[in-house]
């Protein structure tokens, strides 16, 4: 019956979309009242080669919204990031890449 | 009194009191060991040596905690397992840029070379985040009222000499990044 066959196809297409491997992982790291604006900004550009610019902007999206997604890329990638940046002290954490990328 | 960090052709330079430098071994010396792991490494080689733990359980103590933060947020299974993967060498991480600012104190001269600097921002850091947990500064308001405490008269109990600790390596940090920030600009 074609009825129970198609949410089958529904669950193959969606298995596969979860676990393909272009789908990108972001770095979120966390605004928090204790690491200095200075420090947070030296992190983005020492670490990630950010021009002094982005990791302003970056920085400042941190402080004022709360949060901000500043690395996009592989699960593996983003975690070694999140490592690093617990290393600096930076609050963050990883997550599936939302309606971006 | 301390120096503010400076820039220079030489390196990062820096000067500290005597009394200074013993308090910083010592806050630095005390997360240490706060960061040393209750057990030893693992007895198979092969997972002591990727650093993988299956007993770690997210630290109970909140300053602890602040250092070594779940990498998943609202996921306590996935949080725990990457815990497992990474925490201990979180730990080695932190405890050697906290030993190597610790032995920097040691000369008479405070010249940091980027490697250096970068070790001493990360070890001022983690003090910061450990003196903050314990004076409760959760929002801007408290970072505020501990930033008020400012004269050493003033230090009659343990949260005010505490503020004033604060205060001072923050300051230290502040003045070191800056420094740094001015060394990333000339390089790039």
């Amino acid at each position: 019956m074609s009825v129970s066959t198609a949410p089958e196809t529904d669950r193959d297409l969606s298995t596969h979309v979860l676990s393909a491997p272009d789908i990108p992982w972001e770095l979120i790291v966390w605004n928090d009242p204790v690491n200095l604006m200075s420090y947070v900004s030296y992190v983005f550009q020492s670490y990630f080669g950010y021009s002094e610019a982005k990791a302003e902007a970056l920085m400042m999206q941190v402080h004022k919204e709360g949060k901000s997604a500043v690395a996009h890329g592989t699960k593996e990638k983003m975690e070694a990031h999140v490592v690093a940046m617990h290393g600096f002290g930076l609050w963050a954490t990883v997550q599936k890449g939302g309606g971006r990328g | 009194m301390a120096k503010a960090f400076n820039a220079g052709r030489r390196g990062i330079t820096g000067f500290l009191e005597t009394a200074e430098r013993e308090l910083l071994r010592k806050l630095f010396a005390d997360i240490v060991t706060m960061l040393e792991p209750d057990t030893p490494a693992h007895e198979d080689p092969l997972a002591a040596l990727i650093g993988l733990d299956m007993d770690v359980t997210p630290p109970s103590d909140p300053a602890l905690r602040r250092l070594l933060p779940d990498a998943v947020r609202d996921d306590a299974d996935s949080a725990l397992e990457f815990r497992q993967l990474t925490e201990r060498s979180l730990r080695e991480t932190k405890i050697g840029a906290l030993r190597a600012a610790s032995l920097d104190l040691e000369k008479e001269k405070l010249v940091l070379d980027p490697e250096a600097a970068k070790h001493w921002s990360m070890a001022l850091n983690d003090v910061r985040l450990v003196l903050a947990e314990r004076l409760e500064i959760r929002d801007e308001d408290d970072a505020e009222r501990v930033h008020q405490v400012q004269d050493w008269g003033d230090a009659e109990d343990v949260e005010s000499y505490l503020s004033l600790v604060y205060n001072f390596v923050s300051w230290l940090q502040e003045s070191l990044v800056q420094a740094m920030l001015a060394q990333l600009k000339s390089t790039s």
